[in-house]
């Protein structure tokens, strides 16, 4: 299936946040990646034509990558 | 802003306290006030008019909520008796957030315009809250919106990341490697100095930046006023050795020369400010 | 910006340290006063009251958040003076030559193919900067990279093109300032 440039960008957001969960230590790495996974499961059932609303999620998830991704964090809840 | 936030939560537990010292108070004053009305029921929140001679005024302020991004954005009225509000924008702001509808959400600090806070869009004028008068004509309605071609966090608040990273992208700071001839201090002249006026003054509040069609256009990579004001503010300033790289960062086709002299950033500056000219200043410098 | 995810942070850092002074069953006995800021809640009644002051007084040295990822810069592009204050400053002199260039020849009133050439010259370069500069300003690169290649390409072919035809214009007819005399009258 080819997807959209949003959704393609979505999931390169997703993407991201599993790649950088595994930067983090070995026993809460899986907290990191159920914390993404729920993270984009709140918004499922977005119209996927709402433009504006996913794209203001997305900064949202950017911002919030950013802010995990830090090496200081080591566990999520 | 983070803060705010965190000590608002906290907070939160004692607010209807206040509230309800709130309403006993205005009923022992006299000024009756009907009960707090829930904006997601209603699109305008009233005042009711307690005398003849009150001068009640309309705000139409732009909302949108952040936790329900698939909804648009909206305008919401709100009405208030000017003759109970203060004479500023802020004060109504405050007012209407104290009294009529608390969700209502915007930046605000100093209340006195040097903390470059309550920088918003009020009736087509990037403005300070603080500093703009609320017209007396109560027939004219006031709209008031965020910082126009900004991401918006809610409501007025505009988000401003990009403005600040631009902003520290330019070093704002002395760069100096020479110790002070008298190993205490780096003396200017008086005439120094007077370069710097009209310069560093500038709050970095964003009414330029977001007023300048360029900068719409293109702020990824056009600094805009308010960074290459101060950007000049450092090229101007005696004591800074680094004034070659500086004028090097902004030698390129996007970060200085997509200024096309529009000067809505003097125009609309709330410090009575001229990024305008202090851009000129720096085109001047490195044509020749 | 950061207001959307450090709430949640702080909870998570009051529930770890709230968590730690859970298990431990034996505080007032083990730890000093100055270790337990929250377990003086946990502990009041088990606690001498001078040892209370000192539990109130004392705040653990703990970070209550973890250091914030730093707010980077902007990213500063390389110095090219051609595109910047050279490509500017030749600008400026062009649209300031202009001036004098298209009033002399209707001021003299002689013809001379040189001071045609020259202005057909700087006409074009003045228009090519102009509609070069409008390109930039609405086609950023950054967001549409194929439809800005097409717009430069487009704009050297049209300049070229203009570039021929005055050339024509000059060499086989009556030339430009004759062009516009001979309009402006007709």
């Amino acid at each position: 299936m080819k997807h959209s440039g949003l959704q393609r960008e979505v999931l390169a957001l997703y993407r991201t946040c599993l790649r950088e969960s595994r930067k983090k230590p070995a026993n809460t790495r899986l907290h990191f990646e159920s914390y993404a996974r729920t993270e984009f499961d709140k918004s499922i059932g977005l119209d996927k034509k709402d433009f504006g609303a996913i794209e203001y999620l997305l900064r949202k998830g950017q911002r919030q990558l950013e802010m995990y991704s830090a090496p200081g964090i080591k566990d999520i809840r | 802003m983070a803060a705010l936030r965190t000590t608002s939560r906290l907070f939160a537990a004692t607010r209807p306290v206040f509230k309800s010292q709130t309403r006993a108070m205005a009923t022992v004053m006299g000024t009756a006030k009907t009960g707090v009305v829930s904006p997601s029921k209603t699109t305008t929140a009233k005042e009711p008019a307690a005398d003849a001679d009150s001068k009640i005024k309309t705000f139409h302020i732009y909302r949108w909520n952040p936790d329900e991004p698939s909804t648009k954005p909206r305008m919401q009225s709100y009405t208030l008796d000017l003759n109970k509000t203060g004479p500023m924008m802020l004060d109504a702001l405050i007012r209407i957030k104290n009294e009529v509808d608390p969700t209502l959400t915007f930046r605000r600090s100093c209340r006195e315009g040097i903390c470059g806070s309550c920088a918003m869009n009020i009736d087509g004028v990037n403005t300070l809250a603080c500093l703009c008068r609320i017209p007396t004509d109560t027939k004219q309605e006031s709209k008031i919106y965020p910082l126009p071609h900004t991401y918006v966090v809610k409501d007025i608040v505009p988000d401003l990341t990009q403005f600040y990273k631009q902003y520290k992208s330019i070093k704002p700071y002395l760069q100096k490697t020479t110790p002070a001839p008298n190993g205490k201090e780096y003396l200017q002249s008086k005439e120094e100095r007077k370069k710097l006026d009209g310069l560093y003054e500038c709050i970095l509040c964003a009414c330029c930046s977001t007023s300048c069609p360029s900068y719409w256009w293109n702020s990824e990579e056009y600094l805009g006023p308010a960074v290459l004001m101060q950007s000049y503010r450092w090229i101007a300033d005696s004591r800074d050795e680094n004034k070659e790289e500086r004028k090097a960062q902004l030698d390129n086709s996007m970060s200085l020369y997509r200024c096309h002299t529009i000067l809505n950033c003097s125009r609309t500056c709330p410090k009575g400010l001229n990024p305008g000219k202090a851009i000129a200043e720096i085109k001047k410098e490195m044509a020749f | 910006m950061a207001s959307i995810v450090r709430p949640t942070l702080l909870r998570q850092s009051c529930l770890k340290a709230a968590s730690k002074h859970a298990f431990s069953t034996k505080p007032a006995a083990t730890f000093p006063a100055i270790n337990r800021p929250a377990a003086s809640v946990l502990s009041k009644q088990v606690m001498p009251g001078s040892m209370r002051v000192a539990a109130f007084h004392a705040s653990g040295r703990k970070l209550i958040l973890p250091p914030l990822p730093p707010n980077e810069a902007a990213k500063v592009p390389e110095p090219s003076p051609s595109h910047g204050s050279y490509h500017w400053t030749f600008e400026r002199l062009v649209s300031v030559g202009l001036v004098p260039l298209t009033i002399a020849p209707f001021a003299a009133g002689s013809l001379n193919p040189l001071t045609d050439a020259i202005l057909c010259g700087a006409i074009l370069i003045h228009s090519h900067i102009g509609f070069e500069s409008i390109i930039t300003d609405y086609i950023p690169r950054k967001r549409l990279p194929k439809t800005r290649k097409l717009f430069d390409w487009g704009l050297k072919l049209a300049t070229v093109v203009v570039g021929v035809g005055l050339y024509e214009f000059e060499t086989n007819d009556v030339g430009l300032t004759e062009g516009i005399k001979k309009i402006w009258t007709a």
